[in-house]
């Protein structure tokens, strides 16, 4: 594989943050900027009600890009956050349909409509994510398939099934919760970003702060130096994609609440967007170096430029391609630097 | 050098030609015994699975797959993967379907060859010269190509209903024998001979299975990776201009999870990610015994999305005895 040639880099490089570390970064700035010109051009750019969507876009890919960055710290990666996100809702919902149905309760209404329990629902959406993580942990981890097929295998199963648990229509989710994390907003702030933030906070403890955390550097680095030092290396994946899984779930939970229906193709091709921010927050493709903190910068800067560009009236082509086009910039400048450091 | 010597030194090298030869070649034998056992399988369960007609419409529905999955073996042996087959098949369709007005469907499909060329050297380009892993620059390939392809369409579908010569691509025959098919088994015989009987084959393999000693003992790794990219795009538009053809339809959202399916035929086929192994023999096989599977459970009434997950499920079986797959495990 052409992800075989690793870069080494120095066994702990675990970026600490701080604010000082924060003020200096390019991200930052390039955020700063982003608003700056969508305020000069457009008078809707720095509204309320857009920096909250802006916030709610964030959200969603926010989180999924704070999965791919604990799997890529780990030298792996998860392509299949995006369905992971889907199958997590719609087994959520459809398992406590089915608990209802158990109780006598008849929690799918007219027009598809959940009316049922959104705590329960929730609960079991992040126990589905856990869980298809894990196993995408165990397979990649114990059973040494690559992780991209394994991720992709899954992927695709996921795909599939979402269509077959759905019977292809949407599920419209009805309940005081999911308004709450999709609508409502405190200080401008939403609650789906405040969800994001608080799993950024965790995130960023663990990877920091705890052993555990520190290891996921260890491995990324040089895996089989971290093996020899008697470091149980397989958990630790199976604990990244284990934290993949979670996120995607949160992703779900957030993105669904705020359109309030969950239907099987949503979210294709989200993989590439969180590629592509944990990329330009600086995670290495190889593996061990990488910050969730930067992560979460990227996220904003890519919400704040796709809602300028939604803003100028670009059609969503032009915004995919330039999702597409930011991943090949962003990893060729990447490794166009790190060829003329190696020189 | 007497004639002797000149025995004594050419035997050695042959025998171990022909093991590598046979090495190559093991997987593809149990490979046409699965195949062969899912026919039988058919045979029995409907008695009309092997007439010629079902098999016909078997190897029809494989086809574009088959001529992809050829670019994706080779790219997988030296050691890449591309994942942006089925953007490059949409956007090359796409953008020959814009000289469908002209009514000459030499011109239509030789632009979109050329679309498909272009994009697989970009893509080789990405990943040598710019030294983008191979997995991310071609993830990134399919969304800007699947977006360009809505773009220069409008997101409207093309419909060459009165170009027969393009159409003739996908429905016509020769002598009873399908086009489609046809121009599988002349690009399978060609990789085939590309792959196992030049001098290209042998840097390819060379450079998949060790990249440094192929760069030591004189092989421009780069222009093998170029190459075999360059090949990938080419056969994916000529995936695309099959299936198009066959539907009369061009569509800028075609081929959803193709590059799934692709790779899974390819891995099926016993190329390992690693690189420097598999055969395209192994590929066309793979591929009948996907289209096989797919017909029986076409034909047991199993729904399509239910065949994706069976179709995921089967690449994991082949890679999960994953001792090919060990040095690999990031």
């Amino acid at each position: 594989m052409s992800m075989a040639p690793l870069i080494q880099t120095d066994v702990g490089t675990v970026q600490r943050s701080s604010a000082h570390m924060l003020l200096r970064d390019p991200l930052l700035w390039l955020i700063i900027a982003v608003v700056v010109i969508g305020a000069l051009t457009s008078p809707y750019y720095l509204t309320p009600l857009n920096i909250a969507n802006t916030l709610r876009n964030t959200a969603a890919i926010g989180l999924l890009s704070l999965g791919m960055t604990s799997v890529l710290l780990t030298g792996r990666i998860d392509l299949s956050v995006a369905a992971t996100m889907v199958f997590s809702v719609i087994v959520g919902v459809v398992v406590t349909v089915e608990i209802g149905a158990l109780l006598g309760e008849r929690w799918l209404v007219r027009g598809n409509s959940f009316a049922g329990p959104p705590g329960l629902v929730i609960m079991i959406t992040i126990l589905t994510g856990i869980t298809v993580g894990v196993l995408n942990g165990i397979g990649v981890a114990y059973l040494k398939v690559a992780s991209f097929i394994m991720t992709l295998v899954t992927l695709t199963a996921l795909r599939g099934l979402n269509y077959i648990l759905t019977n292809g229509h949407p599920y419209y989710l009805r309940g005081s919760t999911f308004d709450w994390i999709g609508d409502s907003v405190y200080f401008g702030v939403p609650t789906g970003f405040l969800i994001f933030i608080s799993t950024l906070l965790v995130l960023l403890f663990f990877v920091t702060r705890t052993v555990a955390g520190g290891r996921f550097y260890a491995i990324g680095g040089n895996e089989v130096a971290t093996l020899y030092t008697g470091i149980k290396t397989n958990r630790y994946v199976v604990l990244a994609f284990g934290i993949s899984g979670a996120c995607s779930a949160l992703a779900g939970v957030v993105l669904t609440s705020r359109l309030k229906s969950v239907d099987a193709p949503l979210g294709s091709g989200y993989e590439l967007t969180a590629i592509a921010i944990a990329v330009i927050g600086g995670v290495s493709l190889a593996g061990g170096v990488g910050s969730p903190l930067r992560a979460m910068l990227a996220s904003v800067l890519f919400a704040a430029t796709l809602n300028l560009l939604g803003i100028w009236g670009v059609s969503t082509w032009y915004q995919n391609l330039t999702i597409g086009l930011a991943l090949i910039i962003a990893v060729g400048i990447s490794s166009i630097r790190r060829r003329i450091i190696e020189q | 050098m007497s004639v002797a010597e000149e025995k004594f030194a050419r035997r050695p090298v042959k025998s171990a030609a022909s093991i590598e030869f046979w090495h190559r070649h093991v997987n593809s034998i149990s490979l046409l015994g699965i195949l062969i056992l899912l026919l039988v399988a058919g045979r029995i369960i409907s008695p009309s699975f092997l007439s010629a007609e079902n098999l016909k419409v078997i190897l029809l529905a494989v086809v574009g797959t088959s001529i992809i999955a050829f670019g994706m073996t080779m790219v997988v042996i030296s050691g890449e993967i591309d994942l942006s087959v089925a953007g490059v098949a949409v956007l090359s369709s796409v953008v020959g379907a814009m000289f469908l007005d002209t009514g000459s469907a030499v011109l239509v499909v030789s632009v979109t060859l050329f679309v498909g060329l272009i994009l697989g050297f970009l893509n080789g380009l990405l990943v040598v010269a710019i030294g983008i892993p191979s997995l991310i620059a071609t993830l990134a390939m399919l969304g800007v190509a699947r977006a360009l392809a809505n773009i220069t369409s409008s997101g409207k579908a093309f419909y060459p209903d009165d170009i027969e010569g393009y159409l003739w691509l996908g429905r016509g025959d020769v002598l009873g024998v399908p086009v489609p098919i046809l121009i599988l088994i002349v690009t399978a015989l060609l990789s085939i001979v590309l792959t196992q009987f030049t001098v290209f084959g042998r840097k390819l393999y060379a450079t998949g299975g060790n990249v440094s000693a192929a760069r030591l003992s004189g092989i421009r790794i780069w222009r093998v990776k170029i190459a075999v990219f360059t090949i990938c795009g080419i056969a994916a538009a000529l995936g695309g201009i099959l299936e198009s053809a066959r539907l009369s339809y061009i569509n800028p959202a075609a081929f959803p999870g193709m590059e799934l399916r692709v790779l899974a035929v390819t891995v099926l086929g016993g190329a390992a990610l690693a690189g420097g192994s598999g055969t395209i023999v192994g590929t066309v096989l793979a591929s009948m015994i996907i289209g096989v599977i797919n017909s029986l459970l076409n034909q047991m009434g199993v729904s399509i999305y239910l065949q994706q997950v069976v179709t995921a499920l089967i690449i994991l079986a082949v890679v999960l005895p994953g001792l090919r797959h060990r040095q690999v495990a990031k």
